[in-house]
């Protein structure tokens, strides 16, 4: 009898686990619904692209599928998977994109709506993937401790002027190694190196915390400037929390090269996959994706510039004013990636 | 039973042959589907050394081991005592909430411990509730370096209040059952209690405690979120700087087989040292310590104790959250928030009964067995635990979808089926929190041994009805923990389900992570409070169950 009762519990088991398998493959609808559906990757997290693809079905019928998760993570699962994949792969970084282009797990698309609305150099050289957002990764200070006339470019970060005021987070994070991987690009592998070193000497604090942290370093007064990105910025002027928007006050946003290579841009951008069972649906995505009513939206939401240059950004972006990007094709940041971590290590920055 | 005794593998299986075929074979098939992920990485850790592997040698491997051996050391040491002195006090006196407390001092599991960093941040640093009450009402500022807790010590506090239940709870359910004759005659004999925890406690709950740090331990060489957010190098940082900066998947995964042989040498090494001692009943009398009550000064110096660790762990914390979730609960409460919960629950309630059933059959086995191989066997249930979570997914992917091949092409499908199931991520919770339940049943069997089962077998019961009629009793409780725990656990899960989830498949835990980091700590608030919750009343119903006993 007892042994039944164990026979028993494994036929519970197998039951759930069939349960679980049928659950999955009857709520997708019927066959024609199904093959309309498009599959997409993605490691951005925010409540807007939800809406947008919510938004995409509602008008085109055609229903979109999400995996999130980090990008490695998910070329990773991409590669393992062979033909069996997602339709699309949509992250941040340029150097992500790339590193999913070089692993030969996107294909070019040919779209006329897409060269008109997206501008060339937010695109893949291949047209394996396209920049939907643009952010800046620029230089903040305190408007009562930093003189805007002091600062003029990253390179002028590693003057001894700066020592001990320097706020910037671990090399760990990728806005960083792409960072470095544009000066190896736009200089040489040993300015980049040197600037790196430059910076860990000017360091205020060893590196902690996210961008935010970074700017409330400076209005504590633990350094006087920092690296970090827009966005975070604009996030925290609109905050829900008075505190976060009355350190954002005192900050101000300095773009830094601008008589020389420009400011630091990266974008998030999208990519259909060289195995995409349904590469008609998955362009009409990324085409609406870069339609100007959407990057409206993309654009006052998240506090990200729009790629498709007809649409204004934001207004507290706007109020920063316009200035001049660096003038590399963002493939580049994939390809000196890992030599961007080697010097991080290099120069032992945290 | 005494005719078990051999040591050799050959003896170990004609005993099985002979005996109880269905619960050793089944014990076998577990530890081979545990191992199958296991395995690409284990032969990865034969490859050949590349460029990377060189780079990562001479500039990341040093500072990088000796800050995850600080970190393990310290959060060990601290979790150990924290965990297992209030598991002595409650166990043995009776004070004001004691009853509370019992199941109270779980909670602080209930956080996962990249949201307590975060909100333990969020109060401390310059936009916190702290330094803005100081500043807006008493025009104070504070010398940042005060308030800092982005550093080892502040990682080594975070992971010690929302991981020191692991000890306890184990612990404690050692104490209240196991070691009542023993502490009764120390009591008997006049011994003072701390006296009584330092001479008598600790050693026969060394097991208990062993078996919660090796959990703790574990968890820690495994986080990523609160490292990662604190900027403190370790040897995850190593392999995911490795993976995600250098892109080398290969020497990544070497760099994880050699951290899941260092974990296994340590849990080996402590078998050995703890060599013959064993601790189990004294006497066919099963009685509950009983407590003794404090009076005066001791009553509330044991109150304030458990009150202050509840008070850290536990209520500053989920205020915190609160306060954020209701700055944003307009934003993130939606329908479709139901379902998320709805999604969460399921998946863990599945996942962690398979996975109890599991652990019980294995530690079953490995007890009845007196063979040196079937002590060392179940180990590599610690295998998957040990394995960086996102590594795992790896390998399970790759599993899956080989599966998923063969049976496409014997024509039974016409896609891939696992693969995009839930199916793949329930396997994968398996492989790795299997080592959770185990730890917890097993000492339960431990403090059983296997005189009640001898004795029943000697009355002609066989192994299955003797675990059903006897051995099933006795270890209820233990079965009903390792199940908490691992249900727990799954609930709050982080790279496996991020990873390896099924489309359109959101829980709980990867919705407060997608808010976390971006740096929307607010946002992640209700989702992690509802995790809390959700554990908090598993946590309470698990202790209802037991005092009803």
């Amino acid at each position: 009898m007892y042994k039944k009762v164990l026979l028993y519990s494994f036929l519970f088991l197998s039951m759930i686990t069939l349960a679980a398998c049928g659950g999955e493959s009857t709520d997708g609808g019927d066959e024609s619904e199904k093959e309309k559906e498009i599959n997409l990757y993605t490691s951005r997290h925010y409540d807007i692209d939800d809406e947008l693809y919510k938004q995409f079905e509602d008008e085109t019928g055609i229903k979109v599928n999400v995996i999130e998760g980090s990008a490695d993570e998910l070329i990773e699962r991409m590669k393992r998977e062979g033909e069996q994949t997602a339709d699309l792969f949509y992250t941040a970084d340029a150097g992500r994109l790339h590193r999913a282009k070089e692993q030969d797990l996107l294909q070019s698309v040919e779209s006329d709506v897409l060269s008109e609305n997206i501008p060339e150099k937010l695109t893949d050289e291949d047209n394996t993937w396209f920049g939907l957002t643009k952010r800046a990764r620029v230089i903040v200070y305190h408007k009562d401790r930093v003189d805007p006339s002091e600062l003029s470019t990253y390179e002028d970060l590693t003057d001894s002027k700066w020592e001990d005021r320097i706020l910037i987070r671990s090399s760990e994070n990728i806005y960083n190694q792409s960072l470095v991987a544009s000066f190896i690009e736009l200089d040489s592998r040993e300015d980049a190196k040197q600037w790196a070193e430059g910076i860990v000497k000017n360091m205020a604090r060893e590196p902690q915390g996210g961008d935010r942290d970074q700017a409330k370093g400076v209005a504590a007064g633990e350094g006087d400037i920092a690296v970090m990105n827009t966005y975070y910025l604009g996030g925290m002027l609109n905050s829900d929390d008075q505190e976060e928007v009355k350190v954002a006050e005192q900050l101000g946003v300095f773009f830094p090269n601008q008589d020389t290579t420009g400011t630091h841009v990266n974008v998030s951008g999208i990519g259909v996959t060289k195995h995409a069972k349904n590469k008609e649906n998955a362009v009409k995505l990324v085409e609406f994706l870069s339609s100007k009513e959407v990057q409206e939206q993309f654009a006052s939401a998240n506090y990200e510039y729009p790629a498709n240059p007809e649409v204004e950004p934001a207004d507290t972006l706007k109020e920063w004013g316009e200035f001049k990007e660096q003038d590399i094709n963002l493939s580049k940041l994939g390809e000196n990636n890992a030599e961007a971590v080697k010097i991080f290590n290099e120069v032992n920055w945290k | 039973m005494w005719l078990l005794k051999g040591v050799n593998v050959l003896n170990w299986f004609r005993n099985i042959k002979s005996n109880w075929n269905t619960w050793t074979i089944l014990s076998i098939l577990f530890i081979v589907i545990i191992l199958l992920p296991s395995l690409s990485i284990i032969l990865q850790f034969a490859a050949e050394t590349n460029e990377n592997w060189l780079h990562i040698k001479e500039y990341m491997l040093n500072t990088y081991i000796v800050n995850s051996v600080i970190l393990v050391l310290f959060v060990g040491l601290f979790t150990a005592i924290i965990g297992s002195s209030l598991a002595w006090i409650i166990s043995a006196y009776d004070f004001p909430l004691r009853g509370f407390f019992q199941w109270g001092l779980i909670l602080p599991l209930a956080i996962p411990p990249y949201i307590g960093a975060y909100t333990y941040h969020g109060i401390l640093n310059y936009t916190g509730v702290i330094q803005t009450t100081l500043r807006n009402q008493w025009d104070i500022t504070v010398n940042q370096q005060y308030f800092n807790i982005m550093n080892m010590p502040g990682a080594i506090f975070i992971f010690v209040i929302f991981l020191f239940p692991y000890v306890f709870t184990i612990t404690k359910a050692f104490l209240a059952r196991q070691s009542t004759a023993l502490i009764e005659n120390a009591r008997i004999l006049g011994t003072s209690s701390w006296r009584i925890y330092y001479r008598t406690v600790l050693p026969i709950a060394r097991a208990s405690i062993v078996a919660g740090v090796s959990l703790v331990i574990l968890e820690v060489l495994n986080d990523y979120g609160v490292v990662k957010y604190y900027g403190i190098q370790t040897f995850t940082t190593a392999i995911f700087q490795t993976w995600f900066g250098l892109g080398d998947l290969d020497s990544a995964i070497k760099l994880s087989g050699t951290l899941m042989l260092l974990i296994l040498g340590l849990l080996v090494l402590e078998r050995v040292l703890r060599g013959r001692k064993r601790f189990s009943f004294t006497t066919t009398k099963v009685r509950l310590l009983q407590p003794v009550k404090l009076q005066g000064k001791r009553k509330w110096l044991a109150f304030g104790y458990c009150m202050f660790v509840f008070g850290i762990a536990f209520i500053i914390p989920f205020i915190q959250l609160i306060y954020w979730a209701m700055l944003t609960y307009d934003q993130s409460f939606s329908v479709e928030f139901l379902q998320v919960i709805g999604n969460t629950i399921g998946v863990a309630f599945v996942a962690a009964a398979i996975i109890t059933i599991m652990a019980v059959v294995i530690s079953n086995v490995s007890r009845l067995n007196r063979g040196l191989f079937s002590k060392v066997f179940p180990k590599v249930t610690i295998l998957g635990y040990s394995i960086p979570g996102a590594v795992i997914a790896v390998g399970v992917v790759s599993l899956f979808i080989g599966l998923d091949k063969q049976i496409y092409e014997w024509g039974f499908t016409s896609s891939y089926i696992l693969s995009t199931s839930i199916v793949m991520l329930i396997f994968a919770y398996i492989v790795r929190y299997l080592a959770v339940a185990y730890n917890s049943v097993e000492s339960g069997f431990e403090r059983i041994g296997t005189q009640f089962t001898d004795a029943s077998r000697i009355l002609g019961n066989n192994v299955t009805k003797s675990f059903f009629k006897v051995d099933i009793k006795l270890i209820r409780g233990a079965i009903f923990g390792g199940f908490i725990l691992a249900f727990i656990d799954i609930l709050k899960e982080l790279p496996l389900t991020l990873i390896l989830r099924p489309f359109n498949f959101e829980t709980l835990a990867t919705n407060a992570f997608n808010y976390a980091t971006n740096e929307m700590i607010h946002e992640a608030a209700l989702p992690s409070i509802l995790i809390i919750c959700i554990s908090a009343i598993s946590i309470y119903a698990f202790h209802h169950v037991l005092e009803r006993e």
